[in-house]
């Protein structure tokens, strides 16, 4: 098995055909998919990236937009690191969905997952959201923004690869400040999920103050 | 010559002996003639051999140019023949050509004649006959023949214009007849004259036909069964499975059709035309499948039960997320709103599966039917993937995927509900039966999301298993590990009284029916049962991914690539709430260990600081006569770890005896410190160390030794002749036999300080490196 320092679960939501299928396969296969139908259920894909040296493992969840599958895309949202709200910009009911779409990630998604909200398909003339107008609403919203284009393969790496890096700083400072004692109020939280995770025996993760050998892997 | 020259002749003897000399050379002369003499017979003999050889090649030589003249004399002959022959074959072809049109025509005067005399006399099979015989015919050759061919010109544009207007009227009569005999409902007719569409070439038109008169047959016969769906349930008592059976029965219908005429359209028509066939069929299908649907809807009460699921999840999803971080578990919904039980859903959830699972076998059956039937046909490659491409469009973008896809959101949306409100009413109704380590929530909570998964794999579906594991791994992390915490947060009682007594007073309370138990007795109690659950339920959740994982592998044999890793990748989701129940475990000895261990280990190992360190010898035999303290803190210890044994888990017992030690450990190290010894006080140090150490490793299956290495190394230190020995213990050439050193040098000083017979200079001295 390959080796890497981290694993996150990015998953993609929002109205059908505001381009996530799209935007994962561009960003995972580097092409523009000529004519795919639409999602089913969930489609899953794997992309090993590198930041600052690190090997970083995407497990992405591109989800289907249609209302019937909701039942089937609302049981990824919990184990989400982040989430990735899209929408079209060529398109205004994409974005009027967007509060429907925060109160499905309010309501299955971890307190702490991290948000982006995307306005895709930049490339189109026939604009109908405002760049400012999306932006105003992701900080409303305490969500990060990018625009992107999976056509022109407009800011999609960056995309992914932001979202890597904070999720990488994330885990590292949530690391430091609780690696001692696991409270159990917040356990539920990012915690890094390394290929291999430190073994801890049944008795000595009570008196790690002494021992010095279970250090961290 | 030389010999002689200069030789002195003087001499008579000189004379003789070279007269000697000169004979003996003519005699050798002599015979070296001799021999070259005999030799010549010889070559004269191999002189002739070579003369003769000589005439044989040139013999050879003319044989061999004859030979070559015969060769290409040969060749010339073998392509003047080969050429012939090629004449030959063009002539046979041509003939056979010839035959052919000879035949053509001799046929196409022979079905000129019988269409007319067939037609008339309703024999449409021959009929239909001659008109594809004649439809095979190369039309502008026949003409060109008859052009040929004077005198026959008229009788060929003759046959010609029969033929064309006997198919002609063979259409008319065929579409009437197969409509008459539609009207008539007479089965009979109808295949009679759906084989011979294709005679006259009509292959679209027939299939067409025939699958709308199939489809309005079906209709009917799925109109009927749906209006008599609930009483054919109630008579077999199945009626929770009415609908079920219902789709079952459609679906097979359709099936059957397929199945039915399969030989007959490929005798018929060729291979091909399934797909055409399906394609009416399948508008057909969807139609009659919305009707089912929307009775089922209609009866089941879906809509109005998926309403009440939405508003319990978000009233559920407000109230929790407000309460959750005080610790509180959901209870059961129930009160305010209309319930809906779990039970009562129960019997819907399973109407669904099948159904769902029904859909996919009637796609996985069609889908191979039809495939094999393209993939017979002539047509090229392209050809036959475009048709496999529009089957598999057919399919999925038809009704009945989409409503299979909606029955299985309603299924995940109630067996959601249904694993919840089960989850929380086993966490509600929890009980503890006397002697058993762990509470019945447990075994409720982990078979209750084996069903709900198990359940799942009946839909046939791996996205929708998938969603199921997610769901049983979000109410495991939630609604679980939260009614966990909040036994575990709630504490475990301090005060001084036996376990044992708690637990025999609640017996005797359950047996005489009435509670005279203290709150705290029956509070101490919980709480271990609690920690005993959270241990057992990381046990229990690798046991669940296990099976499941080999359950999920037999129920889909055939998973591709991405589904596989979709189904592992929920399993892992799930295997990883095991380390929040390991926090729960954890959370629960630090519990135990600031609330039951501390405040009655702690003056137990402080009773260290009563006892006299500096004694004499005198005093160390009466210390020793009486109960040493190292016998009474193994005694108290014992008597404490005792009273939890039978109440804890094998592998929470495990943690408690390790609690217990680094506490004592680090006590008596304290304890220790605020000391002064003498060299006997250290004597005395070193054996209790040991006795203690001993004690702990025979309670415990694992080493206790590493918890005692800083307490043995203290021990030593006291326990030194002189200050110069530390050297000897300190040294690295020792270090393979003692473990390293767990103080520091700073540490190492201190200690040796507590010795009041050292001096503080030597100490001062010591050098360690
Ligand atoms: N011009 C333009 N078109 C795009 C872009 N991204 C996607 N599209 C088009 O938008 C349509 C839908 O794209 P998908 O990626 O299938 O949309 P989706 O969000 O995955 O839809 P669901 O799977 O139904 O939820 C396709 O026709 C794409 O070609 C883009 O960046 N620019
Ligand atoms: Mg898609």
């Amino acid at each position: 098995m390959e080796e890497y320092k981290f694993l996150f679960k990015i998953v993609l939501v929002g109205n059908a055909g505001v381009g996530k299928t799209c935007l994962v396969r561009r960003f995972t296969q580097g092409l523009f998919p000529p004519g795919q139908g639409a999602t089913i259920g969930v489609d899953f894909m794997i992309k090993t990236v590198e930041v600052e040296g690190d090997k970083i493992k995407l497990q992405i969840w591109d989800t289907a937009g249609q209302e019937r599958f909701r039942s089937i895309t609302q049981s990824y949202y919990r184990s989400a690191h982040a989430l990735i709200l899209v929408y079209d910009i060529s398109c205004q009911p994409t974005f009027d969905c967007l509060p429907d779409w925060l109160r499905e990630i309010h309501e299955y998604a971890n307190t702490k997952v991290l948000k982006i909200l995307v306005g895709n398909k930049t490339d189109r003339d026939d604009r109908e959201i405002p760049t400012q107008i999306g932006e105003e609403f992701a900080k409303q919203h305490d969500m990060y923004f990018l625009e992107t284009s999976a056509k022109e393969a407009e800011n999609v790496e960056r995309l992914f690869y932001e979202i890597a890096a904070e999720l990488i700083d994330q885990a590292r400072s949530k690391d430091n400040s609780s690696s001692m004692n696991k409270n159990l109020s917040d356990s539920v939280g990012l915690s890094p999920q390394g290929s291999k995770p430190p073994q801890v025996s049944c008795c000595s993760g009570l008196s790690n103050q002494s021992s010095s050998q279970t250090g961290n892997t | 010559m030389t010999l002689t020259s200069d030789i002195d002749f003087s001499s008579s003897e000189n004379v003789n002996k070279i007269l000697y000399i000169i004979k003996f050379e003519e005699e050798n002369l002599n015979h070296n003639l001799n021999d070259l003499l005999a030799k010549q017979c010889k070559i004269e003999a191999y002189m002739a051999g070579i003369n003769k050889g000589i005439a044989r090649m040139n013999r050879i030589i003319n044989d061999t140019k004859k030979l070559d003249c015969q060769i290409a004399h040969t060749a010339n002959l073998v392509t003047s023949v080969s050429a012939k022959v090629r004449r030959l074959d063009l002539a046979r072809s041509r003939a056979s050509d010839s035959q052919q049109r000879v035949h053509d025509l001799i046929d196409l005067q022979l079905c000129g004649q019988g269409v007319t005399t067939a037609i008339v006399e309703e024999d449409y099979e021959v009929a239909a006959g001659h008109i594809n015989r004649f439809l095979a015919m190369d039309l502008q050759l026949l003409k060109r023949t008859a052009d040929d061919v004077q005198g026959s010109e008229s009788s060929i544009t003759e046959s010609v214009r029969i033929l064309e207007s006997g198919a002609i009227e063979m259409r008319e009569i065929t579409v009437r007849r197969f409509e008459e005999a539609v009207k008539k409902d007479d089965l009979a007719s109808v295949e009679r004259f759906f084989k011979i569409f294709p005679l006259l070439g009509h292959h679209m038109e027939g299939i067409e036909k025939f699958s709308k008169y199939i489809c309005t047959k079906l209709a009917a016969k799925n109109q009927k069964e749906l209006r008599n769906a609930m009483d054919i349930a109630k008579a077999d008592k199945r009626v929770h499975l009415a609908y079920a059976d219902a789709m079952t029965s459609l679906l097979e219908n359709s099936a059957r059709v397929i199945e039915v005429n399969q030989p007959i359209v490929e005798a018929y028509y060729g291979h091909g035309y399934l797909l055409d066939m399906l394609t009416i069929l399948q508008r057909q299908c969807d139609v009659d499948v919305k009707n089912l649907i929307n009775e089922f809807v209609k009866n089941r009460q879906i809509d109005r039960r998926k309403k009440l699921v939405n508003e319990i999840f978000s009233r559920n999803s407000n109230s929790c997320s407000a309460t959750s971080n005080l610790g509180h578990y959901r209870m059961n919904s129930g009160g305010a709103i209309e319930k809906l039980s779990p039970k009562d859903i129960d019997a819907t959830i399973v109407e669904i599966t099948i159904m769902h699972s029904r859909v996919e076998l009637y796609f996985r059956f069609m889908k191979r039917r039809v495939a094999m039937d393209i993939e017979e046909c002539s047509d090229d490659c392209n050809t036959i993937n475009d048709k496999l491409q529009n089957l598999n469009n057919l399919l999925q973008n038809s009704d009945l995927r989409r409503h299979a896809q909606e029955l299985l959101g309603t299924y995940l949306l109630f067996e959601r509900y249904f694993m919840e409100e089960s989850v929380l009413k086993a966490i509600g109704l929890d009980v503890h039966d006397s002697g058993q380590l762990s509470s019945s929530m447990v075994d409720d909570v982990f078979f209750i999301l084996r069903k709900s998964i198990r359940r799942s794999l009946t839909s046939m579906s791996v996205n929708g298993t998938c969603a199921v594991i997610n769901n049983a791994a979000a109410c495991l992390d939630h609604d679980f590990v939260n009614a966990l915490k909040s036994h575990l947060q709630q504490g475990y009682p301090s005060g001084y009284i036996d376990l044992a007594q708690a637990y025999s007073a609640i017996q005797n309370s359950l047996q005489q029916g009435k509670i005279h138990s203290s709150d705290n007795e029956k509070a101490r109690v919980n709480f271990l049962v609690y920690l005993n659950n959270a241990d057992i339920s990381t046990e229990y959740i690798d046991t669940l991914w296990r099976t499941m994982e080999q359950e999920i592998a037999g129920a889909y044999p055939s998973m591709t690539m991405v589904e596989k890793q979709l189904i592992e990748s929920c399993l892992s989701e799930l295997k990883s709430v095991r380390d929040t129940l390991k926090a729960c475990v954890d959370f629960g000895m630090q519990q135990l260990k600031s609330s039951a261990i501390n405040p009655r280990l702690h003056p137990w190992v402080d009773q260290y600081l009563t006892h006299k360190h500096q004694l004499t010898e005198e005093e160390l035999a009466a210390y020793e006569a009486g109960e040493t303290f190292v016998q009474f803190l193994i005694v108290q210890i014992d008597g404490f770890l005792n009273t939890f044994k039978p109440c804890l888990t094998l592998r929470n017992y495990d943690a408690l005896i390790s609690i217990v030690a680094s506490e004592l450990t680090t006590r008596l190290e304290k304890a220790i410190k605020k000391c002064v010894f003498n060299r006997l006080g250290g004597l005395v140090l070193d054996q209790e160390v040991r006795a203690l150490g001993a004690y702990l490793a025979s309670a415990t299956s694992w080493s206790v030794r590493d918890k005692m290495t800083r307490l043995t190394q203290i021990a030593t230190i006291l326990n030194l002749e002189k200050v110069s020995e530390i050297n000897e213990y300190w040294n690295p050439q020792h270090s393979s036999e003692l473990t390293s050193w767990r103080l520091s040098q700073n540490e190492v000083r201190t200690i040796l300080t507590l010795r009041i017979d050292f001096r503080m200079e030597d100490i001062k001295r010591i050098r360690l490196q």
